[in-house]
């Protein structure tokens, strides 16, 4: 779900993006911006109560609405509830950039204080939300900003996951689930997307200096997630003594774990990222996937609702506000899912967890 | 009617057909009405909002007026929603590298291009155009994917962006100018020329349109043709307003635009059209979307609210005219 909403929207700055990870072993902004923990984001009891007295409205207008969004929109809602916002209008673009500026346009009518979004496509983006900025509406973003726009002059933040700490967490939870000792299937998404490739990254890095007894003796690159389950065939074929693979996401995970299946593998275990349904029935029927590293995506909206109505009484945020992740495993699924999308877990799971 | 003599049958049936031609207007009416009581203080009265609703809609407007000329022939333009994508990005990459001109040509050329090869497949091969043109919709959407490597193309010539997309003439915005050339041309060759006759004949009954001498195949060639120069033209609109051009531009127009033809009073298997009523029911689907969001609907109960409305509307136009 994460995948979707950043993989397409994200193209401007990813090149410099990616090689500063590499030199830093941190998440970096879109544009290169450092990281700041989301939790550092916070309003006192004085800033708390002129924003009240305010009586401001926010409009979020999203790119399109997935699990993901959800989750973030949820945090945003409850926010800005908790703050005496009133949200006037919410839209879906279905990841079309004109359809976003009718979007904008439209919520302009409202007159919001604040408009929280995700950009569908950077590079046109300013063309987008330029008519809200003349406007002074406060803008805050989720994963990216506009092309051409300053923080602090012409948007509040932007609010993403630590991509670093989660690929960081999957390496850690692949060492937990082997013993910290064996051989590693690793299948990374091979386009030139900041997400994965910063995700996919730390996971390497991860392995490959902290467990000197793992080793990734096996690597393929996804470019198609359709084709996943022929990279994965491939690969246990080629090495049947694999103890685990590593998926860049969810959904060509459950390709894997077919593959696996229908091989009566048992034995070799899969970590991926992402809260998944049946991914995580797998789990917690004691199946192949061992864990799912998932953000904390309605912290995303939380933290995204209170940057804006911070910066309506003179509280500047950082840059770039990164929430944390979590490793899900078969003992902590009832707790993963309601930190990462602040919701029960799905019945499936919790009546296999009985 | 003049006559005592005049049943009463004839005269339910000329009743019947004002009903069926007013639908439209009495939708877009009644909903105009709804949000303008139910928003009254949430600015959808405003000149700016109502004028952004027209904006929003000239692309979707511009195809309508294409859609309405190839269904009254009795065919169907599915690949629309992929066209524009295709016509915006080839506009886009030539203005960039060739200028304005060049641009503005490849991307009108590139709308023709499908639009003739939908149009040869229909006429000439003889293949039914919900079929080709629902291959060529996915064989284009793969081709403006693959044409800049899904990158989008920012366009930065002004006197592009301001002629297609957020310029304004005489104090009126080009894309409001477009709309209105659009459907002034539209409706004078769909009711004032033989062409336009043509095109009703050939959906009425091919088989008469043939037999008293009008040449099918190419009324069937050139509404495709119409129907994806207008696309190509949409997309232009989509790059000049948006001043860039996306792989995705166009992708949710389809139903769109086929909902407000059929609203608009045109039949989905030819022989009777309006493009005012296109015009009308573009203006209707974009009103909708407006107003839905203006009353601070989730995302989920707008879809779900306008999905009724638009059943409800269908349902009224085609029973009309079914009856």
């Amino acid at each position: 779900m994460k995948l979707n909403s950043l993989s397409l929207a994200l193209f401007a700055g990813l090149v410099a993006a990616t090689s500063a990870f590499a030199a830093e072993g941190v998440t970096t902004g879109p544009h290169g911006e450092k990281p700041t923990p989301a939790a550092t984001m916070t309003l006192n009891q004085e800033q708390e109560q002129k924003i009240r007295d305010g009586k401001f409205t926010a409009a979020l207008v999203w790119h399109e609405m997935s699990e993901y969004t959800n989750a973030v929109n949820r945090g945003a809602q409850d926010e800005f509830k908790r703050l005496g916002i009133e949200v006037v209008a919410q839209t879906d673009a279905g990841f079309d950039g004109a359809r976003q500026k009718a979007d904008v346009e439209t919520v302009l009518a409202k007159k919001p204080s604040i408009i929280v979004s995700l950009p569908v496509d950077p590079a046109s983006a300013a063309s987008v939300y330029d008519p809200a900025r003349a406007a002074g509406v406060k803008l805050a973003f989720v994963d990216n900003s506009p092309a051409g726009y300053e923080h602090g002059k012409d948007y509040v933040t932007i609010v993403s996951d630590d991509l670093f700490q989660m690929g960081n967490k999957a390496g850690i939870a692949m060492a937990e689930a082997l013993g910290k000792k064996g051989k590693v299937g690793y299948i990374f998404h091979d386009a030139d997307f900041y997400v994965t490739n910063q995700r996919d990254g730390a996971f390497k890095v991860t392995i490959e200096k902290d467990y000197p007894e793992m080793k990734i003796v096996a690597e393929a690159g996804m470019a198609d997630p359709a084709r996943a389950e022929e990279i994965a065939q491939a690969m246990v074929t080629q090495n049947p003594d694999l103890d685990g693979i590593y998926v860049t996401w969810a959904e060509p995970a459950l390709s894997v774990l077919s593959t696996l299946r229908n091989a009566g593998n048992t034995h070799t275990k899969i970590v991926t990222l992402d809260l998944n349904e049946p991914a995580a029935l797998d789990m917690v029927k004691g199946g192949n996937i061992a864990a799912l590293v998932a953000d904390e995506a309605y912290d995303i909206g939380v933290t995204v609702a209170r940057a804006a109505a911070g910066s309506l009484v003179g509280r500047q945020a950082e840059p770039f506000l990164v929430v944390d992740s979590l490793a899900v495993t078969r003992e902590t699924v009832a707790d993963g899912w309601k930190r990462s999308l602040h919701k029960d877990m799905p019945t499936s799971i919790a009546q296999a967890t009985k | 009617m003049s006559s005592a003599n005049t049943s009463a049958a004839g005269q339910g049936l000329a009743n019947r057909f004002n009903l069926q031609q007013y639908v439209v207007y009495l939708g877009f009416l009644a909903i105009f009405l709804f949000f303008a009581v139910v928003l009254r203080d949430s600015g959808f009265l405003t000149v700016r909002n109502l004028s952004n609703i027209v904006l929003q809609t000239a692309p979707a407007t511009i195809m309508a007026i294409g859609l309405v000329f190839v269904m009254s022939a009795g065919e169907i333009d599915l690949s629309i929603g992929s066209t524009v994508a295709v016509a915006a990005l080839a506009a886009a990459v030539t203005l960039g590298q060739y200028g304005l001109i060049a641009g503005v040509l490849t991307g009108l050329g590139a709308g023709l291009l499908v639009g003739l090869l939908n149009g040869a497949l229909v006429a000439y091969v003889k293949l039914p155009s919900f079929l080709v043109t629902l291959a060529t919709l996915g064989l284009f959407a793969g081709v403006s994917r693959s044409m800049t490597d899904l990158r989008s193309i920012p366009v930065t010539d002004s006197v592009f962006t301001g002629f297609f997309g957020s310029g304004a003439f005489l104090g009126i915005p080009s894309l409001i100018w477009w709309t209105a050339i659009a459907v002034a041309i539209g409706h004078i060759i769909y009711r004032e020329t033989r062409f336009g006759a043509h095109v009703l004949a050939t959906g009425d009954n091919a088989r008469a349109a043939s037999v008293s001498g009008i040449s099918v195949p190419r009324i069937r060639l050139a509404v495709m043709a119409i129907s994806g120069c207008l696309a190509g033209l949409a997309g232009l609109l989509y790059a000049g307003r948006l001043q860039a051009a996306k792989y995705t531009l166009g992708e949710t127009d389809l139903m769109t635009v086929i909902a407000a033809v059929i609203v608009g009073g045109t039949l989905l298997n030819g022989g009777r059209g309006s493009i005012i009523g296109a015009l009308v029911g573009s203006l209707m689907m974009g009103m909708l979307n407006n107003g839905l969001i203006l009353m601070g609907l989730s995302v989920s109960d707008q879809m779900i609210v306008r999905g009724l409305i638009i059943l409800a509307a269908v349902a009224v136009s085609l029973r009309e005219k079914s009856r």
